[in-house]
């Protein structure tokens, strides 16, 4: 007879404060409960106020692990991507949030972490041993991740070049990234705006890519992180505003 | 409600009706209040090191936290003693769940908790059938609605662990709140909470001081069989000499039945102890938690009460009966 296997929190021994900022955070019942009732009123609001429609959705997984990929203009993004996903895997689903933002105020990392599920990234230390943490907890739990590679948002509409952060997470891994192209945030609510404006938003999801055959290497993190700004600018509808500095930089 | 009612629920102004109330609360305050001259004497003779000095203060300066979040509900009304105990349930089931990794059942997790607050509502309406209707309910509908979700991988380790987490946190910690369906529920309370952790230090100092043998150095190296004799003897000679004074006037007014309830104290809060290390042991923890600085979880603190919980109430109840003059059902108004 095999015995049973008991299998403590991964965030056990942390306090409260150290808890928020850690990857290791897993959410209790009550936290499971808010990211729910959180899921359920985005969903309303999104659909209502911004009349959200998503084109692609076959192409949305429905189990972890995965990789969300999008463009980034607004802090509407996260709430956007996680939208459509299933409720029942919603607490496996982590938005990667810049820690200088989201994690450094109390106040701001309770609701971060309690509503959005969000996980804290450094900006100033991505280094690959820094993200190995990101990616063990991806295929070990697994979970799932929203992760804006431009590292920041926009601040006039168009996009960003990608960061090669995301392929030190994504190099030599088999876990499936979705790019996916976020239109109409950045008119709704760009950076400096509090509310958002009454606009339409659309996502356009693309078909999934896989990274297991990529060197886990500079070269390799820069071609991760080319690759997936390509797929994303092609989901965007021609004479958007994605289409600019980036598009001409690639075609070059 | 009838007033009686009322006045047991929030009658704050009944707080310092009963001599033995002061005492108790006494004897609290005085400890604490002489721990500190204690620490700093000490620390005169022999000087700490510095490390274990600051662990000292950050302990006494948890009790004084504890003391008060303790006593103030006690002293406020029954309403508020039982609401503490079901905070006491939820926190100590959480930290429960996580470390056995329950909590990533949510469903199972969310059927113990729904239990637990059933049990906190059963306290309140004085409405004891439920409360004892409670513990096969929650059973059953742990074992039976599990069925819905058609995983039977890990089917009976969810199960269990879900029932034994409602039965030492939900259905033997309930009993402290029904402790509040008394008229004179504060000293009886009070009594319960200072005795088991008197019994705690007791077993630490006389282990100390004579500690040779281990008690069972598999499930917890440090305890020793003089200190669990020790404790045995301090905490019944203290639960004798106060409980002539909480049990004035009641059939427990009787040595032989007091020392009786000492022992069940001591020992029962004993083995509560070793329970909850037979645990961490199993899981290979040190501490179920942080929630406390100096002390690990809630758990580590309170594991003595949970069994001795049960058997004070049972005990009581036996001889003297409880709350018979209490109207019954208060909310609910079910006719039984």
């Amino acid at each position: 007879m095999s015995q049973w296997a008991f299998e403590p929190a991964r965030d056990l021994t942390l306090t409260r404060k150290e808890r928020r900022q850690s990857l290791r955070r897993e959410s209790d019942l009550l936290e499971s409960g808010c990211h729910l009732a959180w899921a359920l009123g985005m969903r309303a609001y999104l659909k209502l106020w911004h009349g959200l429609t998503v084109e692609g959705r076959e192409h949305l997984p429905l189990k972890p692990p995965f990789v969300l990929v999008a463009n980034h203009a607004s802090h509407l993004d996260a709430l956007l991507l996680a939208a459509p996903l299933p409720l029942t895997i919603r607490d496996q689903v982590f938005a990667i949030a810049a820690e200088d933002v989201f994690f450094e105020k109390t106040s701001r990392a309770v609701l971060a972490t309690t509503f959005l599920n969000a996980l804290p990234i450094s900006r100033r230390r991505a280094t690959p041993k820094a993200l190995s943490e990101f990616r063990q907890r991806l295929v070990d739990e697994p979970c799932a991740y929203i992760l804006f590679p431009e590292g920041g948002r926009s601040r006039d509409g168009q996009m960003l070049p990608f960061k090669p952060g995301i392929g030190m997470m994504l190099a030599e891994s088999p876990v499936p990234v979705v790019p996916c192209h976020i239109d109409g945030a950045f008119a709704a609510c760009p950076a400096g705006r509090r509310l958002p404006l009454r606009r339409r938003i659309t996502i356009r999801v693309g078909a999934s890519l896989t990274f297991a055959e990529v060197k886990n290497n500079r070269a390799g993190w820069v071609d991760v992180a080319g690759r997936l700004q390509e797929a994303v600018i092609r989901l965007a509808p021609a004479g958007s505003m994605v289409t600019s500095s980036v598009a001409k930089a690639a075609e070059e | 409600m009838q007033p009686i009612s009322w006045d047991r629920l929030f009658g704050y102004q009944h707080a310092f009706d009963q001599p033995a109330t002061i005492l108790l609360l006494g004897i609290v305050l005085g400890v604490l209040a002489l721990a500190p001259v204690a620490i700093l004497v000490a620390d005169k003779r022999k000087p700490l090191e510095d490390k274990q000095r600051a662990e000292l203060w950050q302990r006494w300066f948890s009790w004084l936290v504890l003391v008060v979040l303790m006593a103030a509900p006690v002293l406020l009304g029954a309403f508020w003693t039982m609401l503490a105990v079901t905070a006491l349930s939820l926190i100590c089931y959480r930290e429960f769940a996580r470390a056995t990794g329950l909590f990533r059942e949510k469903f199972t997790s969310l059927l113990v908790v729904v239990g637990i607050l059933a049990v906190g509502f059963a306290v309140l309406d004085n409405w004891y059938k439920l409360f004892v209707a409670l513990f096969p309910l929650t059973v059953a509908s742990l074992a039976g609605f599990q069925v819905v979700l058609d995983r039977p991988a890990g089917y009976i380790q969810r199960v269990a662990l879900g029932i034994l987490g409602f039965a030492l946190f939900g259905s033997a910690l309930g009993h402290l709140g029904y402790l509040a369906n008394d008229e004179h529920y504060r000293a009886v309370v009070l009594l319960v909470l200072v005795s088991v952790e008197l019994n705690d230090v007791a077993a630490f100092v006389s282990g100390k001081l004579f500690g040779r043998r281990k008690l069972c150095p598999n499930t917890s190296p440090n305890k020793t069989i003089a200190g669990a004799i020790g404790a045995v003897l301090i905490t019944t000679a203290f639960v004798a000499l106060v409980g002539w004074q909480v049990f004035a006037g009641t059939a427990l007014e009787h040595w032989p039945k007091l020392i009786v309830l000492g022992i069940i104290i001591s020992v029962v809060g004993q083995l509560g102890d070793l329970v909850l290390s037979s645990i961490k042991r199993d899981l290979g923890l040190k501490d179920m938690g942080v929630t406390i600085p100096g002390h690990g979880g809630l758990l580590d603190r309170f594991d003595s009460l949970i069994l001795v919980a049960p058997a004070v109430f049972h005990y009581v109840w036996y001889f003297g009966g409880f709350g018979l003059q209490q109207p019954i059902c208060i909310f609910s108004g079910a006719r039984s």
